[in-house]
């Protein structure tokens, strides 16, 4: 990469931490002309976090903690930061963790948006942050014993399970209302939230004071297994299972990490089709969202209009992949299926339609007598809050901030095609979901603009070579906002380490600031409008009502039935 | 005193009604579904609802008590009760001492105040709430009925709900302008007690999982469901009585109640009708806005009482 010196982007940066802090940085280390990590020692780390972040305008994306006493005897925390100030480019700042004491300094006092990462290598690795304010785990269940750390080399075989500890759950849930507060559960399974998520509202009366939640009730596992048992290949098809609704943008996310890891060049039309389904999926992506604003306010007839006018963004999918889903598209190096002359004439078709359908019935749901009442100042997510821990995606661009990972970073085809973010000013539910309808048009759009601008030639190389040791980020800006993977090839054709961040875990932190203040009917849609995207479960239980029995059906044993369908595990 | 033939045709009237309550709650969710461009269930489905019901097993929170077992069966009852005093086929009221406005207006107040209990003696913070949110919407909406009503007797000379609507019906009441308002602030108040959208406060689903309701289950959910059935029914019943009595029948007669019959039910099922479109293009009100609203039908209903005073 030597020979790229000049086209290096954030240089200027490096200088100024330099200037201000001398003895700071110990390597820098280049892995794309615009992506740089450096290793900092660890008594400076804090500084060098809030210079960065505070003075030079970066925002967290993601906290790595990584095991690589194997390679050379120490662990070590990565901090992603990405600099959206003049020059666009990511730094991710290293800091080595002594395998003996295995304390590093936290950085979540000076930088709040770190808490969640910092806590999650603690849970994940063991290593204490020292001086972070919340002590609670945030990944692993109560019931799971102290010293067991999943995701260091020597922990444990990602197909055991330890047996639980305790029955009780023991997880503290913070309340810092000065008056005496009712508390109303929302969760572990709600009739709002398909999926689980434990919400506690202290409230008084019908205002809620304060707030806290827990999460992670379906932790899959997915690293542990990624890094254990998946070729780096086949963690491609992993990644678009991460999520049920932007999968896609997860697989993206992690081919363009490995790609810059291993400087693999993307042919120009595979990086505009791949531009090209991250929009589709946006569009299905902010249509639930936009119908389920609807429901969450009691507006169900917008709700299931809003779905039937999502079903063409399926169809869309459908003509461009073979599929209703975007999955199984991508691979390292470009993407597997070409969009033929008559699909793109289909797609614009379809295109075409669904603006005329989306503007009819946005129409209809912003004149709802009653809609912009539910909506207007419920829920602010204040600019400092938003600032401090650096949400993604419509959440912080509907608190004033224009963050897009298509303007802000060179990715998928996004260069091609003339694209601004939006923003609003509101702060409220309203202001976000402003943001997801103009985005709705937009995607329209720049599907159509990449349609003409997508040069013609081959979509996927194949002639690159895997180097072991090798780590990059990957990014793209899902529906929900920007989603992150950092990527470390191994020796053994599999991946040494694989940090898959969604967008919704950097914006559950700012919820507590959001539902304060709010009354309880105003709950469910100010979590909706997070947009929140929880995990799934692995297993099913199917309980016979005749018999009074339950019985518990292992996941291998269904995925069998379903391909086999003979021998049913339920008779 | 009622004779033998009205006590009959009370109770036949109430145990129609009660069968007929799923059926019309039925009704109320194919329109629904037909507005959501969703095919939907069938119109019979709340009957198999509450047959599925009854047959499954009826649990109850640790700290629930009494009230909580009793409240579905006081409510069906007394929901009954309601029932057999109604104009609704006839003109005149079944059993006129059940028929009198004050009763029904507090029958209902009963039935609410027993439903809240429930919430509050479930133990539930869902329920809880809701049961605070049922208790608030009683005392906005009571005034604007009482109002309304009393501006109705007092045209009419008498606080009987079949002697207000033969009044009505056959034009003696002297304010037409007070009576059109007091029937629109009273059909807004009912609106508010249907407990539909925007006005389902107390059991919103997205947001208390159905506010008192939350900790019922089995037989004793199955109940609950056919009494708030059977109330929206009443409560529509109970306007088309007092203010849209054309075409019910004036005396016991065979021809005379078949006639009644038909024409009550095109009544409900038009009321039916418009209350789908009103509930399924809004969004919940804010419950905090409520107070604001019902403001509207209190100065309705004061406005008919000028009116009544002036002679308009």
């Amino acid at each position: 990469m030597d020979m790229f010196v000049q086209d290096r982007v954030g240089g200027e940066y490096l200088t100024a931490l330099r200037t201000v802090l001398p003895n700071a940085i110990v390597n820098e280390e280049w892995q794309t002309p615009r992506q740089v990590t450096i290793t900092v020692t660890a008594d400076a780390l804090a500084d060098v976090m809030k210079t960065l972040y505070y003075e030079h305008y970066g925002w967290v994306s993601v906290v790595v903690g990584n095991d690589e006493r194997p390679l050379n005897g120490h662990f070590a925390v990565y901090y992603v930061l990405s600099m959206e100030g003049p020059q666009k480019c990511h730094i991710v700042v290293r800091v080595e963790v002594s395998a003996i004491t295995q304390e590093w300094p936290s950085v979540t006092p000076v930088v709040p948006a770190c808490v969640w990462g910092e806590r999650e290598v603690r849970d994940m690795f063991g290593l204490t942050p020292v001086g972070l304010p919340d002590a609670r785990r945030l990944v692993l269940p109560d019931d799971w014993p102290d010293d067991l750390h999943p995701l260091r080399k020597d922990a444990m075989d990602y197909r055991t399970r330890p047996a639980p500890t305790q029955d009780d759950e023991t997880y503290e849930f913070i309340n810092d209302a000065k008056q005496e507060t009712t508390i109303v559960p929302i969760g572990p399974l709600h009739i709002t939230s398909d999926e689980p998520g434990h919400f506690r509202l202290f409230v008084d009366g019908e205002d809620i004071i304060d707030a806290d939640y827990r999460m992670f009730y379906v932790h899959r596992g997915m690293e542990k297994a990624a890094e254990a048992r998946m070729g780096y290949n086949e963690v491609t098809f992993l990644a678009d299972r991460v999520c049920g609704i932007c999968g896609y943008a997860h697989s993206v996310a992690y081919t363009t990490s490995v790609e810059n890891a291993l400087g693999v060049v993307v042919p120009e039309r595979g990086q505009a089709i791949r531009a090209i389904l991250l929009e589709t999926e946006r569009l299905h992506s902010h249509l639930l969202n936009l119908g389920l604003v609807c429901h969450y306010t009691g507006f169900d007839s917008g709700f299931q209009q809003f779905f039937r006018v999502r079903e063409k963004a399926m169809v869309l999918a459908e003509v461009l992949t073979g599929s209703r889903k975007t999955y199984g598209m991508n691979l390292i190096g470009g993407v597997r299926r070409d969009i033929l002359g008559d699909q793109a004439i289909e797609t614009r078709r379809v295109v075409a339609e669904l603006r005329e359908d989306v503007n009819r019935l946005v129409d209809i749901l912003l004149e709802t007598a009653n809609i912009t009442g539910r909506v207007v100042g419920v829920g602010k997510l204040d600019k400092q809050v938003a600032r401090d821990f650096s949400p993604v995606g419509p959440m912080v661009r509907g608190s004033g901030f224009a963050r897009d990972t298509r303007s802000d970073h060179t990715f998928a085809g996004y260069a091609s095609v003339p694209f601004t973010p939006r923003s609003h000013d509101g702060c409220d539910v309203l202001s976000r979901t402003l943001v997801r309808i103009e985005e709705v048009h937009d995607s329209l759009n720049l599907i159509e603009a990449l349609l003409d601008v997508a040069p013609g030639g081959r979509i996927l190389t194949e002639d690159f070579e895997y180097k072991p040791h090798k780590f990059a980020l990957g990014f793209t800006e899902a529906p929900r906002g920007e989603d992150i993977h950092w990527s470390m090839t191994g020796d053994n054709q599999k991946l040494y380490r694989w940090r898959c961040r969604a967008s919704t875990y950097n914006n559950w932190p700012v919820l507590r600031y959001m539902l304060r203040g709010n009354t309880v009917s105003d709950a469910a849609v100010i979590v909706g409008s997070l947009d929140p995207c929880y995990s799934c479960t692995d297993r099913v239980t199917v309980v016979d009502v005749r018999k009074h029995s339950a019985q518990t059906v292992p996941y291998k044993e269904m995925e069998r039935y379903g391909r086999e369908r003979k021998d049913s595990p339920l008779k | 005193m009622p004779t033998l033939s009205h006590f009959l045709l009370a109770v036949v009237q109430a145990l129609a009604l009660f069968a007929v309550a799923p059926l019309i709650s039925g009704l109320s969710r194919f329109e629904r579904a037909k507005m959501h461009t969703r095919r939907g269930p069938s119109i019979f489905q709340d009957y198999r609802d509450i047959y599925k019901l009854l047959r499954r097993q009826d649990l109850a929170p640790g700290e629930a008590g009494r009230i909580f077992q009793f409240m579905p069966v006081v409510m069906l009852a007394t929901l009954m009760v309601i029932a057999t005093g109604l104009p609704m086929l006839t003109r005149f009221t079944p059993i006129s001492a059940v028929g009198d406005l004050i009763t029904v207006v507090y029958l209902f107040a009963l039935i609410r105040f027993f439903f809240s209990l429930s919430g509050l003696d479930s133990g539930s913070s869902f329920a809880g709430i809701g049961a605070s949110r049922e208790l608030t919407m009683g005392v906005l909406v009571e005034p604007i009925m009482m109002l309304a009503l009393f501006v109705a007797a007092l045209l009419a000379g008498s606080t009987n709900l079949g002697e207000i609507g033969i009044a009505i019906s056959s034009g003696t009441v002297h304010s037409a302008a007070a009576t059109l308002l007091a029937a629109g602030a009273f059909a807004f108040a009912l609106y508010i007690e249907l407990g539909k959208l925007p006005y389902d406060m107390a059991e919103a689903e997205q947001e208390l999982q159905e506010g008192p309701l939350t900790e019922y289950s089995g037989p004793s959910l199955a109940l609950v469901k056919w009494g708030l059935a059977l109330k929206q029914t009443l409560v529509v019943g109970w306007f088309i009585g007092v203010f849209l009595p054309f075409g019910s029948a004036t005396e016991m007669s065979f021809f005379g109640l078949i006639g009644g019959l038909i024409a009550f039910v095109i009544k409900l099922f038009v009321i039916f009708g418009v209350i789908a479109v009103i509930e399924n293009s809004v969004a919940r009100a804010r419950f905090r806005l409520t107070p604001q609203h019902s403001w509207l039908g209190v100065g309705a209903a004061s406005l008919a009482f000028v009116f009544y005073l002036v002679g308009l």
